[in-house]
């Protein structure tokens, strides 16, 4: 379970782009004390190293045939209409790959809990209010510098039902399609200072603190104008790196 | 640069991106070429019980063993009526089911040719990172010479990575091919290193 060795047909197949196992030390721990389904539910056998073929090395293209991708405003349902309760945010950034080379036309799901903490979903069984002006949903595409940007409102902390103690602190999911099936992507990203970060299983399962500030969105500059917005940015680095040519 | 951390995709993943992405074979109003299947199964935990609400995806080459992306030497050559990826949120017994085509024999990408098969990967609750796979059709599974295959040394787990036609679960005529998932536990599932 080296992360470093190389991939011996990756090669054959792209002689550009290589995808070396994740690195354990800088992604999330699998088994998390106190968050019971990682126990049963992660595989009690080892995971196997395979080589990379054509079949894993490419991956979906020209997503907006199957998903629906919007305007990246998460805090208007319609345009023009009333927009939703809380304190609005726009959040915008890169997305690259290793190199720091620009991934263009990446899809980029995203989903959160609205103000008060709450998500339109059948599994949420928090009582707290829906807003009928924010669904929580949203789905945006990268620029030709892999650039992404939208607006939505800060997400509420809500209660884990499934334990007796567990508050999630606020965030926002992101769901992302790279070039390949190998750097298809998801994770969640939290809000800096927040009291709850500092019991959340999730963001304390990434045991490397450097890492793990890599998950909280990093204010901009404060400004007022005839629009008034808080800004974060966040980038994002997926999984895949030029390939050193071989020396034989 | 490293990767930025994988996380779970949670129990809140919305339902409409993933309820329209379980049929892989129309895009544009196109209808894809070759055999029609349905690919279905449960995803389980440990104790053999069923996963609602996991996210399952899939990536595979048309009926001619081509995949829809830049990188296949064939790509001009792909199916317009094939797609190529889906998604499907599993119900509460943890099933899953895609309407897809029987794969062809893809490029390994080297000159030689693998065993038609179907990748999945699953995301659920629990998991913070995804699980990878790789499904195989064969009607001789015991002679099957695959790359990736072969990376799976006990032949019991290599055998459990082949799909079978399970006729009770025909549906519309379409022959229906079953694959569970068992995340952990008895008869568990082969996963790959990611």
């Amino acid at each position: 379970m080296s992360s470093t060795a190389k991939n011996s047909t990756a090669a054959h197949a792209s002689s550009e782009i290589e995808y070396l196992p994740y690195d354990d030390r800088t992604q999330s721990l699998r088994l998390i004390d106190r968050y019971p389904r990682s126990f049963t539910r992660n595989p009690s056998q080892p995971l196997i190293r395979r080589p990379l073929t054509l079949s894993e090395l490419t991956g979906p293209t020209d997503l907006e045939r199957r998903v629906k991708t919007g305007d990246g405003d998460l805090s208007l349902t319609v345009a023009g209409g009333p927009r939703a309760m809380g304190q609005l945010i726009s959040v915008s950034g890169r997305v690259t790959d290793e190199d720091g080379a620009p991934l263009a036309g990446a899809v980029i799901e995203l989903w959160q809990a609205n103000s008060a903490g709450k998500y339109i979903h059948e599994m949420d069984r928090h009582e707290a209010p829906v807003d009928p002006n924010f669904t929580g949903e949203g789905c945006i595409v990268t620029d030709a510098e892999g650039q992404y940007q939208f607006r939505s409102i800060k997400p509420g902390a809500y209660p884990v039902m499934e334990s007796d103690w567990w508050w999630r602190p606020p965030h926002i999911h992101f769901s992302i399609f790279g070039p390949s099936w190998m750097n298809r992507f998801v994770t969640q990203i939290f809000f800096p200072g927040e009291p709850l970060n500092e019991t959340d299983l999730l963001l304390n399962g990434v045991p490397d603190p450097e890492t793990r500030q890599r998950l909280l969105l990093q204010p901009q500059a404060t400004t007022v104008g005839t629009f008034n917005i808080l800004k974060f940015r966040q980038d994002f680095v997926l999984r895949g790196k030029r390939s050193t040519p071989a020396l034989d | 640069m490293t990767p930025t951390p994988y996380s779970t995709i949670g129990p809140f993943f919305p339902g409409q991106f993933a309820d329209s992405c379980g049929d892989l074979t129309q895009v544009d109003g196109k209808t894809a070429g070759g055999q029609h299947i349905l690919l279905h199964g449960s995803v389980v935990e440990e104790g053999n019980i069923p996963i609602r609400n996991a996210i399952v995806e899939i990536w595979q080459p048309d009926a001619n063993g081509v995949f829809r992306h830049p990188l296949d030497p064939r790509y001009a050559e792909a199916d317009p009526g094939f797609f190529g990826w889906g998604r499907y949120r599993t119900d509460a017994q943890g099933r899953y089911s895609f309407r897809t085509v029987l794969p062809g024999r893809a490029s390994d990408g080297s000159g030689a040719l693998r065993c038609p098969h179907v990748n999945l990967m699953v995301l659920a609750i629990g998991l913070t990172r995804r699980l990878v796979t790789t499904v195989f059709f064969s009607d001789a599974p015991d002679q099957v010479d695959d790359p990736v295959l072969k990376c799976v040394t006990d032949p019991a787990a290599r055998r459990r990575l082949f799909t079978a036609r399970d006729h009770a679960l025909d549906r519309e005529g379409l022959p229906a091919y079953r694959f569970d998932l068992i995340l952990r536990g008895e008869n568990e599932t082969p996963f790959f290193l990611d």
